[in-house]
């Protein structure tokens, strides 16, 4: 799975990506394509890397940074030219061009990390030679075109283009041949370093990248994450950028959350707009920003490494494509399923199954959902409105509304008993009145008709 | 030297603009490379969207193709620049995409023959003279699209020269009161300083300034309202269209008692769509017209010969010409003789 196929993931995962600061088109494109890391190793390397570069924007002068980050502008897409190359193909001018505007940009970049104490962090294959072929004069410039000193026989037919420009035509049709000669020539002879330069391409890239992810980590206040032992994730203080920033700009406070889960499935209940859903997508959003290696928002992060992740929520796409909500629902939720019979570590995240259809057949099929995902070997946070059996699962819930306002803390409670606050929090909303308090005259009724039964 | 060279190098980029296909603008920009002094300026040229066809696609007339001379920067699609025919230096290879491929800069080691096609979006066009002019090109010359004056714009380019002809209208005094119709737009003046300060960020919208010299959005004129009215009509002083200018608009104002003598600014003269009849009422009836950049204009070229064949008499449009513009019209393939 690639960064591009979970983008749209409603975790808020583009939120993002587009607030890093890449500066070409190409690492963006190269970001897009990395696959999810699923090996500890894998991951760790890629936290290293960043570690190195979270440390160097730290100490840093910011001009020197601007200056890096400004060179890295210049990086181009040149992959079909790279292909060209390595097929043995004849470049023409601007491909040419385009290898060595490259060659350049990477000895540059090459020298200013080393200037600051960053060779070898991302390894820039050195491609002098390269520069040193494409630059017969040493101009040390990134312009190209068939330089006169390739070929003598060029230079004299030139000199007879200025003297006699009727001519022209005709002397630069042999002008041509002898061009696509020195091209040929030129060609064969950059054709052992096509590999290199295609890592130079790759590294600079990743340089970009990196930059932009330490970046966004100051800028954002995201932390490294260490990596779970005993297969339970825990956050301190968890946020979610996307919710916060919205917050902050009407004047209002994102209040973090603090959660372990892992080997036991996880039922989450609380009131509404107690921030349920917002737990699952910030835990949805951190695995995956785990896995592609970028910074965490939270202040503390421990985090079991995954196979698959799966989150399920009411998806508006598929309703869009023709489903209702409930057949896109248990689709999605029988992938979860169909996946946890394999031998994979999956986590997945399921916000308010079944929520969509009656109560009596919804916690029914919330319930059977529990415990049919408890007998396999996974991870599993579940958030519902239905009063079900909780089994083996371990059950948190959102403090709630005390005193006029939500406490958005998860508490670890016994039983997944679901509190009673929709009409305390629809009236606190200033919602109507008659149609409240008539609500809770049939709630009360239908109370004391229950006691008269027992 | 014909005198509009001269005055071509006080600016730092111009615009040849045609009036209608077929009006010389392409004879008119060999005409004005042939004649720059190469030696003493960096000269870059490039073309505002896909207008390097060796043959016209509309007309099918032959399109010569720019002859550049040693020494010149040139702007043109991957696609004509692999056509070149003369010896260059690539400089850079943009990311702005056009149809005909990426744009590439490149300067002229020896003079010769290229299509030139550039940026296809007047944004990617200030981009690449923004770039030019850092890499201290003195003087950027853009052939603009044809018929459409929008290449042109202050925006982009400092002054223009404007090509019309046969081609543009095959009736002398038709011609001649077509094109003094877009000179006398070209040439409006620039409204006060602190006007331009402050209408010029407003890109969107009719704003009026009242007598205090308060600025006020109008939103509530619209195009389909029969008559202007809004809050603070009486003490309307200047009246603002950030947008296009159309005969509709331009009549409701000159018919409105409170907005005799208004002061009506346009962003610029590529925002006028009005004929030439509504303008002249406009300013008859005591209206003023101003625009908040303007472009010098540097000189009327003419294209006597139209693509069906017929031919004007180049004296006589030439004279009438310069008589109503006051300025000096010229017939390029006539003079080069």
């Amino acid at each position: 799975m690639q960064l591009k196929n979970v983008i749209e993931s409603p975790c808020g995962l583009r939120y993002m990506l587009d607030r890093l600061d890449l500066q070409s088109g190409f690492a963006r494109r190269w970001l897009l394509d990395s696959p999810m890391m699923t090996r500890e190793e894998d991951i760790r390397a890629s936290y290293d890397v960043l570690h190195r570069f979270r440390d160097f924007i730290d100490r840093e002068d910011k001009t020197y940074i601007d200056t890096l980050q400004f060179r890295l502008q210049g990086l181009k897409d040149i992959r079909t030219t790279i292909k060209n190359l390595s097929q043995k193909s004849t470049l023409d001018d601007i491909e040419l061009f385009e290898v060595k505007h490259l060659a350049i940009l990477a000895t540059d970049v090459a020298r200013l990390l080393q200037e600051h104490g960053m060779d070898n962090v991302v390894v820039i294959p050195a491609l002098d030679k390269v520069i040193s072929i494409l630059d017969p004069d040493g101009m040390k410039i990134a312009t190209f075109y068939i330089y006169d000193s390739y070929c003598a026989q060029l230079k004299d037919l030139r000199a007879a283009m200025r003297q006699h420009p009727e001519q022209q035509d005709d002397l630069l049709l042999q002008a041509n041949e002898l061009e696509e000669g020195v091209r040929r020539d030129l060609s064969l002879e950059l054709h052992p370093f096509a590999t290199a330069i295609e890592q130079a391409q790759i590294a600079l890239a990743q340089i970009d990248v990196c930059l932009a992810k330490a970046i966004q980590m100051r800028q954002m206040g995201l932390t490294f994450p260490a990596f779970a032992r005993d297969g339970i994730s825990r956050y301190g203080a968890m946020f979610h950028p996307l919710v916060k920033e919205s917050l902050v700009e009407h004047g209002r406070e994102f209040q973090p959350v603090d959660i372990a889960f892992g080997q036991q499935p996880t039922l989450i209940t609380g009131a509404n707009m107690g921030g349920k859903t917002v737990v699952l997508k910030t835990l949805t959003l951190c695995q995956l920003l785990f896995q592609f290696g970028f910074g965490i928002p939270a202040a503390t992060a421990e985090i079991a490494v995954r196979d698959e992740i799966y989150f399920c929520i009411g998806d508006e796409q598929s309703v869009e494509k023709g489903l209702s909500s409930f057949a896109a629902e248990m689709k999605n939720i029988d992938a979860v399923i169909q996946a946890s019979r394999k031998n994979k570590k999956i986590l997945a995240l399921i916000d308010e199954p079944a929520r969509t259809t009656n109560p009596t057949e919804g916690a029914a099929l919330v319930s059977a959902l529990l415990r049919v995902l408890a007998s396999k070997d996974m991870s599993l946070v579940m958030t519902t409105h239905y009063d079900i059996e909780s089994g083996d699962a371990r059950c948190l819930r959102v403090k709630g509304f005390e005193n006029g306002s939500m406490d958005y803390q998860l508490v670890e409670v016994q039983d997944g008993e679901v509190p009673h606050e929709a009409l305390n929090i629809a009236q606190s909303l200033g919602i109507d009145r008659e149609w409240i308090d008539m609500a809770r005259e049939q709630l009360e009724a239908s109370i004391s008709r229950e006691n008269d039964k027992h | 030297m014909l005198p509009f060279i001269d005055e071509i190098l006080r600016y730092d980029s111009l615009s040849i603009v045609g009036l209608e296909k077929n009006t010389g603008k392409t004879e008119c920009l060999k005409y004005v490379l042939d004649r720059l002094p190469v030696q003493q300026k960096r000269i870059a040229v490039t073309s505002i969207g896909i207008d390097g066809e060796t043959v016209d696609q509309v007309t099918r007339t032959q399109k010569p193709e720019i002859v550049l001379r040693e020494g010149m920067y040139f702007g043109t699609s991957e696609a004509h620049y692999r056509q070149r025919r003369l010896v260059s230096e690539l400089i850079d290879v943009s990311d702005e995409s056009t149809s005909l491929g990426r744009v590439v800069t490149a300067k002229a080691v020896t003079g010769g023959k290229i299509l030139l096609s550039g940026p296809s979006s007047a944004s990617g066009l200030k981009r690449w003279m923004g770039e030019m002019h850092r890499k201290d090109i003195d003087l950027v010359i853009i052939d603009g699209a044809l018929s459409r004056l929008s290449s042109a714009s202050p925006a982009v380019s400092q002054s223009m020269i404007l090509a019309t002809g046969a081609a543009y209208s095959a009736n002398i005094p038709t011609l001649v009161s077509k094109t003094a119709h877009v000179v006398d737009l070209v040439n409006l003046e620039l409204t006060s300083e602190d006007k331009i300060k402050m209408l010029l960020p407003l890109e969107k919208g009719v704003w009026f300034i009242d007598k205090q010299g308060n600025l006020n959005s109008l939103d509530s004129v619209t195009s389909l309202s029969k008559d202007i009215h809004f809050e603070g009509m009486e003490n309307c002083e200047t009246l603002y269209v950030a947008g296009a200018l159309v005969d509709a608009f331009l009549e409701k104002v000159r018919k409105n008692k409170n907005l005799k003598q208004v002061e009506l600014v346009v962003r610029d003269f590529t925002k006028f769509f009005v004929t030439p009849q509504q303008f002249r009422l406009f300013l008859k009836a005591g209206g003023r017209m101003r625009v908040l950049q303007k472009s010098k204009l540097i000189a009327v070229t003419v294209n006597p010969t139209s693509p069906s064949g017929y031919v004007l008499d180049s004296d006589t449009l030439c004279g009438k010409l310069s008589e109503a513009i006051g300025l000096p019209v010229y017939d390029l393939l006539k003079n080069k003789d």
